[in-house]
C-alpha cells in the first residue's frame, strides 16, 4: 500500500510516474553528487599538494553543493511526483541547517586536531591530540571553568532576588505597569552599553556617581575592580543587574497564570503567608522557574561581552570566563586550532551540563508537584 | 631641522635644549650646516600653506572636528591636483581599514579624504576598527585570504605578516617623489617599509614612547622641601632613572595633586592587558635595563628565539613595576594604557606615564585635557646599570633606550588592486595624499593619534606661529627627536605574529601582579615558555631569518 493511499488527507491523485522520469530523476541527483563529490576530491588532492591542477579557492564546490541541492529538489518531484513536491517545503531547510550548522561543526572539529596559527607560514598542520594534552595542563582555561561554576552558581541568588522582585509586583501596589516597565530597562540595554555605562563610567573611581556614593557611605578609596575578589563581584553584580529582569518576567508571567483561587483556599484552611508562599505558590512555580533558571544558564555560560569591555578577565584571570579566554586565544593569538578545540570541549561539557541539569530539575519537579 | 644636521650638532656637544632655545639656537642650527640653506628655503615656499593650516583652528581654539580636517585636506590637495586630472578615478570604489581610536585615525581621513574624493571622482567605503580588534581583523583576513580592503592603515611590526606574503602593492615612483620620503626621520627609512628591497609603506606616523611628566610637582616647592627633608636623593626634579621614577611615586604617596587637589600619585604603570599593545609599557621600563648598547636584540636571542622576557633585566622590570603597585590609585589594576592616558593622566591624575607623542599634542589642544599648561616631556628614564645578555652580567653604567614601540602607523595599497590600473593609482593617489608632507605637519600638531615623524615637523617657529608654547614644543617635541636618534634606541621586531608574543605576556603579567605567582621569576618564566611555544607554532627557523632581518644582522 503506498503512502499516498493511506494518505485521507490528500485531495491530489496519485501519480502515474513513468519509469524513465524516475531514471531521469535518479540520474539527475547523483549526476550532480558525482560532480560535487568529483569537485571536493580535486580541490582536496590540489590543496594537500599531491595534484598539480586545482581551483584558487573551494568556492566552486559551494556551487556545485548549491547544484546538488537544487537537483536534489528536481529529483524529488521527478521521482515521487505529488510526494516528491511535499518535500520541497522541508529539504530546503534540510540543507540550510547542514550548511550552517552541522557542517561548520564537523569542519570545526576537524580544525580543533590542527596546529592552526594564522601567522604560521605553514597554515594548518594535523596534530592529533596535541591540543586536547594543551588545555589539560592549561592553567587560564581550567580557571576559566572554574570561574563559571562560580557564575553559575550565583544564578541561584539571583533566581531568589527575581522571584521576590516577581511577587513585589504581582501584588496590588501602586505604579505596578510603570514598575513594571522599569524593572524590565536593563534588560533592554546591550551588555556592550552596560559595560561602559555601569563599568567604565559610574565606577570610576574619581569622579563615578557609584565611587562617589561609595565615598559619601564612607568607604573611603572605593575600587571595584582592585582586587580578586571584589572585581569578579562586581561583574556578577553587573550581569545580574542586567539579567534579572529576565527571570523576574518569567516568573512574573508564570504567578499571573495561578488562579486566585488556589491561595484563597490555602487561607481557608488556616495558611499563614510564608506557608501560602512555600508550601502553594513556589511547588506550582516550579516547572516555570526551572525554564527561567534552564535559560539564564544558558546565557550565563556565554558570559563575555561585559568582561572582555570591563576588565580583560583580569585581574589575573580573576573575572575570567570560558568564552573571554576563548576570544582572546583565537583573536589575540591567532591560534585557531587550540581555541577552536577549547570552544568544542565546552559545548561538550555545556550538552552533559545541561542534560544532566534538566534530569535532575525534572525529578525535583516530579516529587514537589507530585506528578512523578 | 634636518637629521644629519641635528646629528651633527649633537656631535659638537651641543645639548638639543641649548641649540634649540630662542634665536641664538636657531642661528648656531643655520650655522651649522649650509645643507640646511636650502632646507630653509623650500620652507619659506611653503611656508604659506604650513602656517595656514596650522591656524585651523588654532591651538587652544578646541578640539578640530570633520569641518577642520576636510578643510586640511582641501588646502593640501596640491599632490593630487599635480599627479591626477580632475575627475579621473570617476567610478573607482576603494575600501580603507583604519582604526577608530578615540574618534580619530579613520573620522580624520574621512574629512581628510573628502575633499580628494570630490575631485578625483573616486569613492571611498570605510571599515573602522577599534585597537583591540585590529589584530585579529587583520590576521584572519590574511589567513582565510579575505582581504576585503585596498587600502590599510598598518603598523611596521605587520609587515611580516602582509608584505612579506605578497599582499600588498609595491609604491610606484610617482608616489615616491610625491610624499618626500627624504624628509622621514632616519629609523623610518628602510629597511622599515620595506620587504625584500621593495617600498611598500607611505608613513603617517613615527612612533616611540616618550616620558610625559607633571611639571607642577616638579616646579613644586613644598614637593621640594619634603623631599630634602625626607631624605631624597638629589634634586627635587624630574626623574631620569627608573630607579628615581619609583622613589618619587613613593615619596608622592599620601601627598595632594598640586593641581586637582586629589590624591598625588607617582608614575602610572597600566596594568591591564590592551590586545597586545600593554606590553609596550612593560618594555619602557625594560629597555634601560634590557638593551644594551653594543647588542641590537633586547627581546629574544637572534640565533635561537631564545625569549630575553625572563632574564634579570625584564624581572627586574616587573619587580619595579609591583614594587610601587600601592601607590597607584585604586582601580589601576584594571586600567589600561588608554584610559590611563586619557582618562588618568590627561584629567590631571598621576605625576608621569609613557605614551606614544599624541599625548603631547593632546594635552594642549583636547578639550578633556587639564594638564596642558602643567606638561613636560622627556625620552624614557634609563638606568644606572645595564644588563649583557651575552656575558649574563649586570653592567654598572648609565643606559638609555627608548622603545620605538611599534614603528609608527603607515599606509599600505594591497595587491589585490594591482590588476586595474585606475584602481591601483586612485589607491595610492589616496594614501599618498594622507601621507602628504604638509597635511602630517597639521596632524602632528593637532589631535590625530599620530606624532612628529618628518625632520620638517622640528621646525618650531611653525608650532609657535600656530599658537604653541614655545618651550613647550621644544620640550615635547625634542623628546620625541632624542628618541627617534637615540644610538641605542630599542626597536621592535617586524616578525610575524609578534602581537601573539605581547597579547599571552599580557595575560601572565596580569597573573603576576594579582600575586598568583610565587615569585616574578616564576611568572617571567611561564611568559618565556609560551613564548617559546608561539615560535615553534609559527615556524622558529623563519622566525630567526626574519628577526635577524628586522635587525639588520
Amino acid at each position: 500500500m503506498s503512502v499516498a493511499e493511506t494518505d485521507r488527507l490528500h485531495t491530489v491523485g496519485a501519480d502515474d510516474i513513468s519509469p524513465a522520469r524516475i531514471a531521469f530523476g535518479r540520474a539527475l541527483v547523483w549526476g550532480a553528487a558525482a560532480a560535487m563529490v568529483a569537485m571536493f576530491a580535486v580541490q582536496a588532492l590540489f590543496e594537500g599538494g599531491i595534484i598539480a591542477f586545482g581551483f584558487e579557492n573551494w568556492r566552486p564546490v559551494l556551487y556545485l553543493y548549491i547544484v546538488w541541492g537544487v537537483c536534489l529538489c528536481i529529483a524529488q518531484v521527478l521521482i515521487r511526483g505529488e510526494q516528491g513536491k511535499r518535500a520541497l517545503f522541508v529539504i530546503p531547510a534540510v540543507l540550510f541547517v547542514i550548511s550552517m550548522v552541522v557542517f561548520p561543526l564537523l569542519f570545526g572539529l576537524w580544525i580543533s586536531f590542527s596546529d592552526w596559527n594564522l601567522s604560521s607560514l605553514t597554515g594548518r598542520k594535523f596534530n592529533g591530540l596535541d591540543n586536547v594534552r594543551q588545555m589539560a595542563t592549561d592553567p587560564f582555561y581550567w580557571n576559566a571553568l572554574f570561574n563559571m561554576v562560580i557564575y553559575v552558581a550565583a544564578i541561584l541568588v539571583e533566581y531568589a532576588i527575581a522571584f521576590a522582585l516577581a511577587l513585589l509586583l504581582n501584588a496590588e501596589i501602586r505604579a505596578r505597569k510603570f514598575w513594571r516597565v522599569m524593572f524590565l530597562l536593563p534588560l533592554m540595554l546591550s551588555p556592550v552599553a552596560v559595560s561602559w555605562m555601569m563599568g567604565k563610567s559610574m565606577m570610576e573611581i574619581r569622579f563615578g556617581p557609584l565611587a562617589r556614593l561609595a565615598r559619601w557611605l564612607g568607604w573611603e578609596n572605593p575600587s571595584f575592580f582592585g582586587s580578586p575578589e571584589m572585581a569578579k563581584l562586581t561583574i556578577m553584580l553587573m550581569d545580574a543587574w542586567t539579567f534579572i529582569p529576565f527571570m523576574m518576567i518569567m516568573i512574573l508571567a508564570g504567578l499571573q497564570a495561578i488562579p486566585k483561587e488556589v491561595q484563597e483556599a490555602a487561607k481557608v484552611d488556616g495558611a499563614n503567608a510564608w506557608q501560602g508562599f512555600w508550601q502553594v505558590t513556589f511547588p506550582l512555580m516550579l516547572p516555570v522557574s526551572v525554564t527561567a533558571i534552564m535559560i539564564r544558564v544558558i546565557f550565563k555560560l556565554k558570559l563575555a561581552d561585559i568582561i572582555i569591555n570591563v576588565t580583560s578577565g583580569g585581574p589575573g584571570g580573576a573575572t575570567d570566563t570560558v568564552t573571554s579566554f576563548i576570544f582572546r586565544e583565537y583573536r589575540d593569538r591567532s591560534n585557531v586550532g587550540y581555541g577552536t578545540l577549547l570552544a568544542m570541549v565546552y559545548l561538550v561539557l555545556i550538552v552533559i551540563f545541561m542534560t544532566i541539569l534538566l534530569k535532575v530539575s525534572d525529578r525535583i519537579v516530579r516529587r514537589v508537584t507530585g506528578m512523578g | 631641522m634636518r637629521l644629519d644636521v641635528y646629528q651633527k650638532l649633537m656631535a659638537l656637544q651641543a645639548s638639543r635644549r641649548s641649540v634649540l632655545k630662542g634665536a641664538s639656537g636657531a642661528a648656531a642650527a643655520l650655522a651649522g650646516s649650509s645643507a640646511l640653506g636650502g632646507f630653509a628655503s623650500k620652507a619659506m615656499a611653503q611656508g604659506g600653506l604650513r602656517a595656514e593650516i596650522l591656524k585651523i583652528p588654532g591651538v587652544g581654539a578646541g578640539s578640530p572636528g570633520d569641518a577642520e580636517w576636510q578643510k586640511v585636506g582641501e588646502l593640501c590637495l596640491g599632490g593630487t591636483k599635480e599627479t591626477v586630472q580632475e575627475g579621473e578615478f570617476a567610478g573607482v570604489e576603494l575600501t580603507f581599514m583604519g582604526l577608530n581610536n578615540q574618534n580619530l585615525h579613520n573620522f580624520l581621513f574621512r574629512g581628510f579624504l573628502k575633499p580628494w574624493e570630490a575631485y578625483t571622482g573616486a569613492k571611498i567605503e570605510w571599515i573602522d576598527l577599534a585597537q583591540a580588534d585590529y589584530n585579529a581583523r587583520l590576521q584572519q583576513s590574511i589567513a582565510t585570504q579575505t582581504v576585503d580592503f585596498d587600502i590599510i592603515e598598518m603598523g611596521a611590526p605587520f609587515e611580516g605578516d602582509v608584505c612579506g606574503k605578497g599582499l600588498a602593492s609595491v609604491m610606484p615612483d610617482w608616489v615616491a617623489n610625491l610624499i618626500d620620503m627624504d624628509d622621514y626621520v632616519g629609523y623610518l627609512k628602510a629597511p622599515v617599509g620595506t620587504w625584500d628591497g621593495k617600498l611598500y609603506r607611505i608613513s603617517i606616523d613615527g612612533d616611540c614612547h616618550t616620558f610625559a611628566y607633571r611639571t607642577d610637582y616638579y616646579d613644586n616647592e613644598e614637593f621640594a622641601a619634603a623631599w630634602k627633608e625626607a631624605g631624597g636623593e638629589g634634586d627635587w626634579a624630574p626623574p631620569k632613572t627608573w630607579a628615581q621614577v619609583n622613589a618619587h611615586a613613593k615619596f608622592l604617596k599620601g601627598r595632594k595633586d598640586p593641581l586637582t587637589g586629589l590624591d598625588a600619585h607617582g608614575f602610572l604603570d597600566p596594568l591591564k592587558g590592551w590586545g597586545g599593545f600593554g606590553f609596550y609599557f612593560l618594555e619602557d621600563r625594560a629597555t634601560a635595563y634590557a638593551k644594551h648598547p653594543d647588542d641590537p636584540a633586547w627581546l629574544f636571542d637572534p640565533d635561537t628565539m631564545k625569549p630575553r622576557v625572563n632574564n634579570p633585566a625584564f624581572v627586574r622590570a616587573i619587580e619595579e613595576v609591583i614594587d610601587i603597585m600601592d601607590t597607584f590609585p585604586a582601580d589601576q589594576i584594571n586600567a589600561d594604557p588608554g584610559t590611563t592616558a586619557f582618562q588618568q593622566f590627561l584629567a590631571g591624575t598621576g605625576s608621569g606615564l609613557t605614551w606614544w607623542g599624541d599625548v603631547g599634542s593632546n594635552a594642549r589642544t583636547s578639550d578633556t585635557s587639564v594638564v596642558g599648561d602643567v606638561v613636560g616631556f622627556d625620552i624614557i628614564p634609563g638606568s644606572d646599570e645595564v644588563y649583557n645578555s651575552s656575558t649574563g652580567e649586570w653592567e654598572q653604567k648609565a643606559n638609555e633606550a627608548p622603545n620605538m614601540a611599534y614603528i609608527g602607523w603607515g599606509v599600505y595599497v594591497m595587491a589585490r588592486v594591482d590588476a586595474d590600473s585606475k584602481k591601483q593609482r586612485a589607491a595610492w593617489s589616496a594614501a599618498a595624499h594622507l601621507g602628504g608632507k604638509d597635511l602630517s605637519l597639521w596632524a602632528a600638531a593637532y589631535p590625530s593619534g599620530f606624532q612628529p615623524y618628518r625632520n620638517s615637523h622640528f621646525q618650531f617657529d611653525e608650532w609657535e606661529e600656530a599658537g604653541y608654547d614655545r618651550a613647550f614644543v621644544e620640550d615635547y617635541l625634542g623628546s620625541n627627536a632624542d628618541s627617534y636618534n637615540h644610538p641605542n634606541a630599542a626597536i621592535e621586531p617586524r616578525i610575524p605574529g609578534i602581537f601573539q608574543y605581547y597579547s599571552v605576556a599580557e595575560d601572565e603579567l596580569a597573573k603576576i601582579y594579582a600575586g598568583q605567582y610565587g615569585s616574578v621569576q616564576e611568572g617571567a618564566d611561564a611568559i618565556a615558555a609560551a613564548w617559546d611555544k608561539i615560535t615553534d607554532q609559527i615556524g622558529r627557523e623563519s622566525q630567526i631569518a626574519l628577526y635577524k632581518a628586522s635587525l639588520g644582522m
